[in-house]
């Protein structure tokens, strides 16, 4: 290698073009030996006694003056990925979790926030109530007596129609042409105003969705099922959030004391 | 070529290094040499292939900081090789900012100021040529590919301790390291040098004395 070493030094860079060795007639360097090379070559005639004399003096002094003792930050935390990458892939699940949960809660709780505060209020109400007339009004029947209010319309919603029109409540809710059919006016009668659409569909809709004994979701979302179903005598299997209510059959008018009280004050008939 | 899934890479004495770093943390000075001596070869050979001819001065630099945040390190000898790095990184960097107010010698000059004495030996002066030649082919790399080689031969990191010194995704350290890697073998096998004549079949191996 002398000749090649002996202008190592000297002569001036030049670029090789990527075809050069295309012809493949050239030895390439073997990935391994050119990197242990390199290693070598580069890590070469690093001994300098001072050098590590004022080293160790510099780790000497720091030493005595109590740097040592100084936190590690995340900068200086070098400790082997494996562990690293574990806890934080436990941790990162964990806090995704909540922080969906929570996004998720925020969102639903949002959709009642549609409603007026008064609604609210009534409706925190209700669930005072609700827990005090639990074991009373589970029990026995189950049956949930129409509200006096706001119920009485030509032909009650059926519970499919009440939730597929909440499905398309979002979507229509800005078009005013559309909420004055009749069929959406329905559904307004029975939130019992147009502001109070959103919580009510909610309610539906979680009603729907969630599973018995949600009750502890307030006392609303035990109702909306069983009104939504009431005039479908065999959709009471379906009755979410009213465990053992599916003898419901005898409510043919839709009490609509589940979402907004102030328009049916039923506190009565709060239904776990 | 080793690609991103290579196990965690370990030099000789790590194990080696991971005790004496966790001694001088405990205030064992004669310990606190081992890891000097240990970590100084690959952090020069870095810093060569940073900033060159500066880089007994940046060393230095970064000893001083090395020795005096000794305390916060946390990690076993393959991390204490990554953290120096970093803290060597950083001198260099410092150093090349405030170098761009004064004139740099040409690549050229200094390489000619670099060549062995004649009270040399033999060996020496083929070494020190050997690390000039091999500098000069790392330096002329681009500058993320330069790194990603020298943090990988010379340093001895692995992908990620790679990425986390240089601050880039370990897809594009490992991309510029199988670049650089690729582009200084054909220099080197296909012959990078000379005005003068080539020949035409490199030396396989290196390193061969003549």
């Amino acid at each position: 290698m002398g000749e090649r070493q002996s202008d190592g030094g000297l002569h001036s860079r030049r670029r090789v073009h990527p075809d050069d060795s295309a012809d493949g007639s050239r030895a390439t360097i073997e990935p391994a030996g050119l990197e242990e090379y390199l290693g070598a070559a580069l890590r070469a005639g690093a001994v300098d006694p001072a050098a590590e004399q004022r080293a160790t003096d510099a780790f000497r002094v720091a030493r005595d003056a109590g740097s040592h003792r100084a936190r590690t930050r995340r900068r200086d935390d070098w400790r082997p990925r494996e562990h690293r990458h574990m806890w934080r892939s436990v941790k990162t699940t964990a806090a995704m979790l909540v922080a969906g949960l929570t996004l998720g809660g925020v969102a639903v709780a949002a959709i009642g926030s549609v409603g007026s505060s008064d609604g609210r209020d009534d409706r925190h109400r209700q669930d005072a109530s609700a827990g005090a007339t639990d074991g009373a009004s589970r029990g026995p029947s189950g049956k949930l007596s129409p509200s006096s209010g706001t119920g009485t319309h030509d032909r009650p919603d059926t519970a499919k129609d009440t939730l597929a029109h909440c499905r398309a409540y979002e979507s229509v809710k800005g078009s005013g042409k559309a909420l004055e059919s009749t069929a959406w006016q329905r559904l307004v009668t029975a939130a019992g105003g147009e502001a109070n659409v959103g919580a009510y569909c909610a309610e539906q809709l979680a009603a729907q969705s969630h599973e018995p004994g949600n009750s502890g979701n307030s006392g609303n979302t035990a109702n909306p099922g069983n009104t939504a179903k009431s005039d479908k005598p065999k959709a009471n299997t379906g009755n979410t959030g009213n465990a053992g209510n599916s003898g419901n059959t005898g409510n043919t008018a839709k009490p609509t004391n589940v979402a907004k009280p102030d328009a049916s004050p039923n506190p009565g008939t709060k239904k776990k | 070529m080793g690609h991103g899934g290579e196990p965690r890479r370990t030099q000789a004495y790590d194990g080696e290094l991971g005790a004496a770093v966790a001694r001088a943390q405990d205030g064992d000075e004669a310990a606190f040499a081992v890891a000097y001596r240990l970590v100084q070869p690959g952090l020069l050979g870095y810093l060569r292939g940073l900033v060159g001819d500066d880089a007994e001065d940046v060393a230095s630099d970064a000893w001083l900081e090395i020795a005096r945040d000794l305390g916060r390190f946390k990690g076993d000898g393959a991390g204490f090789r990554g953290w120096t790095a970093t803290i060597a990184r950083h001198r260099a960097l410092d150093h090349l900012r405030r170098q761009r107010v004064r004139p740099r010698a040409s690549a050229l000059e200094q390489d000619v100021l670099d060549l062995p004495g004649p009270q040399s030996t033999h060996d020496q002066a083929l070494e020190s040529l050997s690390t000039e030649y091999a500098l000069e082919l790392v330096r002329g790399l681009p500058r993320d590919q330069a790194e990603a080689v020298l943090l990988r031969v010379v340093v001895g990191l692995d992908g990620p301790a790679s990425a986390r010194v240089l601050g880039k995704r370990p897809g594009a350290v490992r991309t510029a390291a199988y670049r650089g890697l690729k582009r200084l073998a054909r220099q080197l096998g296909g012959g990078a040098e000379t005005d003068q004549g080539v020949t035409e079949d490199g030396p396989s191996t290196l390193g061969e004395s003549t």
